[in-house]
């Protein structure tokens, strides 16, 4: 079976129909020059998400904030647009490298809790790419994210209540990246867990609830490695979950080889 | 069926609409006085808008035809602008890259090299590697075919290695 040049392209970005998308799999399998090529798309892809996301950040001008919010002062666009705008582009600001600095100008410390609820809100509310890599390639995404994040990670599995994993994301942070993993369940309910490894973590905690804009966060600091569960489920509901991914988290780590 | 925009997806979009612009025109002043346009453009055409359809594609398509539009009214050649040939306009690059603090260099030199490909290959990088629209929204926004799409996006990405490849060998991506 040959594989078109251009099939490659759609494979590495993830626009190739799930059988195809199964032979090309097989064929780069066989093949480690077709493999290469892949690789070298998916490498030039996240280079060119790293280059250009910070741009995301950046403060809006008021005129095109306006403009956005339907400046023709019609009925339909009330005043609380603005609100909900700023609100919005607070979160939005938060995925991104620039984030300590929008956080830190609303005069509000740059806690993990609080990163991971703003994280959450962020990619949670996308519809159409909440993550990077889909669950169909866990496998690829968790190992893609250990490797990024310098440590091993594991996705939990949290369908024992009815959440399925979405997939996974890096999220950029001040001194180190951190991972995302999405999870949704039947009533498209979507909860995440947040990790980051790094010297601001330095602090240890128990189990912790925060609340905020509206999102829910049990987490828990380890070893230098915050732990966080946010959604905007019921405490009960998020509190058990989050004790489900501590104690798979736990067992993956007692089972995983000594360094 | 609605007929207006859903303005808080808009005011989500903008950060997104702003970028593109940048990687149209290079310049940031330039950048958003086209976000503005694209936004007026967008709540006059706003019937035309369908609901559930991908309003970020539907935003940079009547971005795209505006910025092609202003620029053959200046009669610039289109396609052969590279930023490289104009100072100013690649300053505007460096603007949003001070504002990074990790991988600074990196970074910089990622933008400065994307910088010399001709604008069609830019955008079509964007839309498909940053953006990750599908292929066909892709053709929507250029208004080109699909094939048109795959054989620009082939082309942008092989110059991409090279250069990348060229300019040293600290480029290399940590994985």
């Amino acid at each position: 079976m040959a594989v078109l040049d251009e099939e490659l392209h759609a494979y590495a970005d993830n626009q190739l129909s799930r059988g195809r998308a199964e032979e090309v799999a097989a064929a780069i399998a066989r093949e480690p020059a077709l493999a290469a090529r892949v690789a070298e798309i998916r490498r030039q892809n996240a280079q060119l998400r790293d280059a250009f996301d910070p741009w995301l950040a950046e403060p809006l001008p008021r005129k095109l904030l306006a403009a956005a919010s339907g400046v023709c002062r019609r009925s339909q666009w009330q005043p609380i647009a603005l609100a909900v705008a700023a609100s919005l582009l607070f979160g939005i600001g938060l995925g991104w490298i620039g984030r300590g600095e929008v956080l830190q100008r609303a005069g509000t410390p740059v806690t993990f809790e609080r990163e991971a609820a703003l994280t959450h809100a962020l990619y949670a509310a996308d519809p159409n790419r909440p993550v990077e890599i889909w669950a169909a390639e866990e496998k690829r995404m968790v190992s893609w994210l250990s490797k990024r994040l310098a440590f091993p990670l594991h996705a939990p599995d949290l369908n024992s209540v009815g959440f399925a994993l979405v997939g996974g994301r890096l999220v950029a942070g001040n001194e180190k990246p951190g991972a995302l993993f999405m999870y949704e369940n039947a009533d498209k309910q979507r909860i995440s867990l947040f990790v980051r490894k790094d010297a601001e973590n330095a602090r240890e905690t128990g189990f912790r609830y925060a609340y905020e804009n509206g999102v829910g966060v049990f987490y828990w600091i380890d070893d230098a490695c915050g732990y966080a569960i946010t959604g905007r489920i019921d405490r009960g509901q998020l509190l058990a979950i989050a004790r489900i991914v501590y104690g798979q988290l736990a067992a993956a780590e007692a089972a995983a080889p000594k360094q | 069926m609605s007929e207006t925009l859903p303005n808080p997806d808009l005011v989500v979009a903008l950060p997104r609409l702003r970028r593109y612009a940048r990687v149209l025109t290079g310049d940031v002043h330039r950048a958003d006085d086209l976000v503005q346009d694209t936004l007026a453009r967008a709540w006059e055409k706003r019937r035309l808008w369908r609901a559930g359809s991908d309003l970020r594609a539907w935003l940079f398509t009547i971005m795209h035809n505006i910025h092609v539009n202003q620029f053959s009214m200046r009669q610039r050649e289109y396609a052969q602008t590279s930023l490289d040939a104009d100072d100013s306009a690649a300053a505007g690059w460096e603007i949003a890259v001070r504002a990074t603090q990790s991988d600074r260099v990196e970074l910089s030199e990622t933008l400065a090299t994307i910088a010399k490909l001709p604008v069609e290959q830019r955008e079509v990088l964007m839309l498909a590697a940053v953006e990750e629209l599908r292929y066909e929204e892709i053709s929507t926004v250029l208004g080109v075919p699909i094939g048109t799409v795959m054989s620009r996006l082939s082309r942008a990405r092989e110059k991409l290695r090279r250069m990348m490849g060229e300019s040293a060998s600290t480029l290399k991506v940590v994985r």
